[in-house]
């Protein structure tokens, strides 16, 4: 009886509903007194519930039970560490505000959302092997496109990030965890809420929008729809308050010493990252409720009977979601700025041109998202100042890339799987980028749109670019989070098969869009065939390689050799504590002294951690004796 | 208020700052509220402003009354600063009364806001321009809402004796919230209400 009322999973199984029926009961009472007809409406009901469901979640697995103290005019105790660190395995199914059980379960959840997504792109792909259709009906296959799009984008690339960040970002900063922990744990439990909202619109028809549901496709598809929408505003809410958090951690809790220019890159990275998230991600919720309303209101946002304006809602759309490409890739540009300079033993080369071309990616990413429109009938005039805007944003990236050969160049370059992956995501995000110039030319443009050339240029940025990252950060941090080493020659052999099925995947399909063969179609032209059979044959293996990752990081959580506390050497903060950190991170304040990479200065020190006064100890260890 | 300021280091930091984290995260936050309306009033430019269209059928926008209301929530602003001017004296119920003041402004300002819409003669559905308006400022009733609920909190806490002038960071979020909510209100009424909106002839 007990375990249904303390914060659990199991409580959420009747708040959830609870929260879902009282708001059906709230919307039928106020339809009925204003007289709407008819009073039951099946879409408004399920809308409201799913609204007040995921509400009612974040009750029940515990985001506001410290509030409610504070509600009632209570006074809070600012100790009260009861919810902080994991002791067991369960305690990461619980609402936990330790960042480093948060930054796990970010990692752990986010990772299940990529190989669902991925299996939805198995699927299609099985559908493409051959010309014809044989798997999946036409509907079908657009719903397992979209919801590939959508899940990989939402669920996955932006969150992630966001959980290696927390992980690691305040342990960079010498700090004992994030600036609003509570927050935290409620940014990441909005996720799987996000998540479910979408994967149940299967059960709703699905929707067929792709992951950019343009109206006015998007206004006549099945109520699907309208969870697709609702996702995408949850997935929101969960990163402005990550980015909120990131924000206030970086300026108000870096530990003394540590000046803008002392901070590691993957710190510059997340804080030009936090400021887009924050800007940009209201832009996408702002067109997503308006769509909604014409969806499930009957109003005239986006429908040319009422006088609107379906253009708007790309641009609107594409306002946040050309800079949220950023936000996919620049935590990812920082964690490769630290594990190649870890591993080729140099400082980085260039570090202000580095951190200052974060902050200008994050400045220029306001002004190209016009470049996804090119070829909609928007205002022609807009056409050329985006364009050169775009070829602009080429050099803030090119510094970087010159920053990494060159922190590279004549370094003791130790081929460690995690700096594979980084030298690995040099060559295939070079594609990427070229292929993006290629792109921001307005006449190659026009010529080329709605082609597999566009596919092959975002699955070059986004899986040779992100994912590449993330598994260099995952390997890079993996002693640091679990204490055991990963096992190396498994991980040689994700490199390999990753990287080689990766190119052989995506690179025909640069060949596909440029003889014209149109993405989101089902079917194509027969002498297209033995190209997709070779790239349908490429995505299973690179599916399968998968595998390889994950029994690697599970089998080596318990039986890899011990890591000890700095395996590769490591002069950030980070590495200055054992493996995995203590509960509270650092016993004492560290003092910063120097900057980040001095790799090669004999006897450089970044910190220095202080032995901890005994005062401090006593304090720490009393606060965690007290939830034992 | 919050462990978080436990957690902070202790030490001056390198760019000293009079922020604490929760208004810093807060003022973060209002940024990208500005953002959410921004989107709501770029769609309305791209309206009302080079697409030239009026409001639906001959009704036009109502102006004396909201006047009137901009008043009070500008008003409301006053006294809520009060409440927090207020705490050097020590004593609870003079908080309480200035976020009552403040509370009562802002559900008259709500009322009136309802009124105006059962009276206005147009429906979200007339149109995209009923749609814009009743979003835009629906949007920002939405914001009175969430704010009368943070004042209702804050005359709890006052009620309490919670507040002092060591400790207020909840008040000075909850004011700082209300003052975001007004200026988003001087703007909206600026540009929805007082300028003439259709630049361009319709067509």
């Amino acid at each position: 009886m007990t375990s249904v009322l303390k914060p659990t999973l199991a409580r959420c199984l009747w708040t959830a509903p609870a929260f879902a029926a009282l708001a059906v009961l709230l919307t039928t009472i106020a339809r009925a007194t204003f007289g709407m007809t008819p009073v039951l409406q099946e879409d408004t009901l399920l809308t409201v519930s799913y609204i007040a469901g995921g509400i009612g979640f974040i009750v029940g697995i515990g985001g506001f039970d410290y509030w409610w103290t504070w509600m009632a005019g209570g006074v809070l105790d600012p100790h009260d560490h009861s919810t902080h660190g994991a002791k067991s395995w369960r305690d990461y199914f619980l609402f936990n505000t330790d960042h480093k059980v948060i930054g796990i379960q970010y990692i752990v959840f986010t990772f299940v959302m990529f190989l669902v997504g991925g299996m939805f792109a198995e699927v299609f792909r099985s559908e493409l092997a051959k010309p014809g259709q044989q798997v999946l009906t036409n509907e079908q296959y657009n719903a397992m496109i979209s919801q590939h799009g959508t899940i990989m984008i939402f669920v996955f690339l932006v969150p992630i990030f966001a959980g290696i960040g927390n992980y690691v970002i305040p342990l960079m900063l010498g700090a004992a965890d994030m600036a609003f922990p509570r927050l935290n744990a409620v940014s990441f439990w909005l996720l799987p809420v996000a998540a479910f909202t979408l994967l149940s619109s299967f059960a709703f028809g699905s929707f067929d929008g792709g992951w950019t549901g343009y109206p006015t496709l998007s206004e006549q598809s099945p109520f699907g729809m309208t969870l697709y929408q609702l996702g995408i505003q949850l997935a929101g809410a969960s990163s402005i308050a990550t980015a909120v958090n990131f924000l206030a951690t970086i300026i108000t809790m870096r530990a003394p010493g540590m000046t803008l220019f002392r901070m590691p890159l993957l710190v510059w990275a997340n804080l030009a990252t936090s400021a887009l998230v924050v800007a940009a991600t209201p832009f996408i919720a702002g067109a997503q409720f308006m769509s909604m309303f014409d969806r499930e209101m009957g109003t005239h946002f986006f429908t040319m009977g009422g006088g609107g304006d379906t253009l708007v809602y790309q641009h609107i759309f594409w306002f946040y979601s050309h800079p949220a490409v950023y936000i996919m890739v620049l935590p990812g540009f920082g964690i490769i700025s630290e594990v190649i300079a870890t591993h080729a033993r140099k400082p980085v080369f260039g570090y202000r041109a580095v951190a200052f071309s974060s902050a200008g990616i994050a400045v220029l990413g306001f002004s190209v998202w016009a470049h996804h429109m090119f070829a909609s009938g928007m205002q022609s005039w807009l056409r050329v100042p985006i364009m050169l805007a775009t070829l602009l944003i080429a050099v803030p990236t090119g510094i970087k890339i010159f920053s990494w050969l060159g922190t590279l160049w004549d370094g003791v370059i130790r081929m460690t799987t995690a700096n594979l992956f980084a030298i690995g995501f040099i060559f295939t995000f070079v594609i990427g980028g070229l292929s993006g110039v290629m792109l921001a030319v307005i006449p190659f443009d026009v010529s080329i749109t709605n082609s597999y050339f566009i596919v092959a240029h975002f699955h070059y940025v986004l899986f040779g670019g992100s994912i590449m990252t993330i598994y260099a950060g995952l390997y890079h941090w993996y002693p640091k989070v679990t204490g055991r080493m990963y096992n190396e020659k498994l991980g040689r052999w994700h490199f390999w098969l990753t990287f080689v099925f990766m190119n052989l995947t995506f690179f025909p399909m640069h060949y596909q869009g440029l003889l014209g063969m149109p993405r989101r179609v089902a079917d194509y032209a027969p002498q297209f065939e033995w190209s997709n059979t070779l790239i349908s044959i490429s995505a299973f293996i690179l599916g399968a390689s998968t595998l390889i990752f994950v029994y690697n990081l599970i089998h080596s959580a318990r039986h890899g050799k011990v890591a000890g506390d700095n395996p590769w050497g490591g002069l950030t903060l980070e590495w200055a504590l054992s493996s995995p950190p203590p509960t509270f991170n650092f016993p004492a304040t560290p003092r910063v002294i120097g900057g980040p990479y001095r790799y090669g200065e004999e006897g450089a020190r970044h910190a220095i951690v202080p032995e901890p006064e005994p005062a401090v100890v006593e304090k720490t260890y009393a606060a965690a004796g007290d939830q034992a | 208020m919050s462990a978080a300021a436990n957690h902070a280091p202790a030490q001056a930091q390198p760019y000293k700052t009079n922020l604490t984290p929760e208004i810093l995260g807060l003022i973060i936050f209002l940024v990208s509220e500005i953002a959410l309306f921004g989107a709501f009033f770029m769609y309305y430019t791209n309206l009302r402003v080079l697409k030239g269209i009026d409001w639906p059928g001959s009704f036009d926008i109502p102006t004396d009354g909201t006047s009137i209301n901009t008043l009070i929530l500008v008003a409301s602003s006053f006294t809520c600063e009060f409440a927090l001017l207020s705490l050097v004296r020590r004593k609870k119920w003079p908080v309480f009364g200035w976020l009552l003041l403040t509370f009562t402004l802002g559900a008259i300002f709500l009322g009136l806001q309802v009124h105006e819409y059962m009276t206005i003669g147009f429906t979200p559905k007339d149109t995209s321009v009923g749609a814009i308006f009743f979003s835009l400022t629906g949007l920002h009733g939405v914001h009175v809402f969430i704010g009368l609920v943070l004042l209702l909190l804050g005359m709890i806490r006052a009620a309490f004796g919670r507040w002092s002038p060591e400790h207020h960071v909840g008040l000075l979020g909850i004011s700082i919230y209300w003052h975001f909510v007004d200026i988003v209100w001087i703007i909206l009424y600026t540009v929805v209400y007082c300028l003439p909106g259709v630049v361009t002839p319709a067509g």
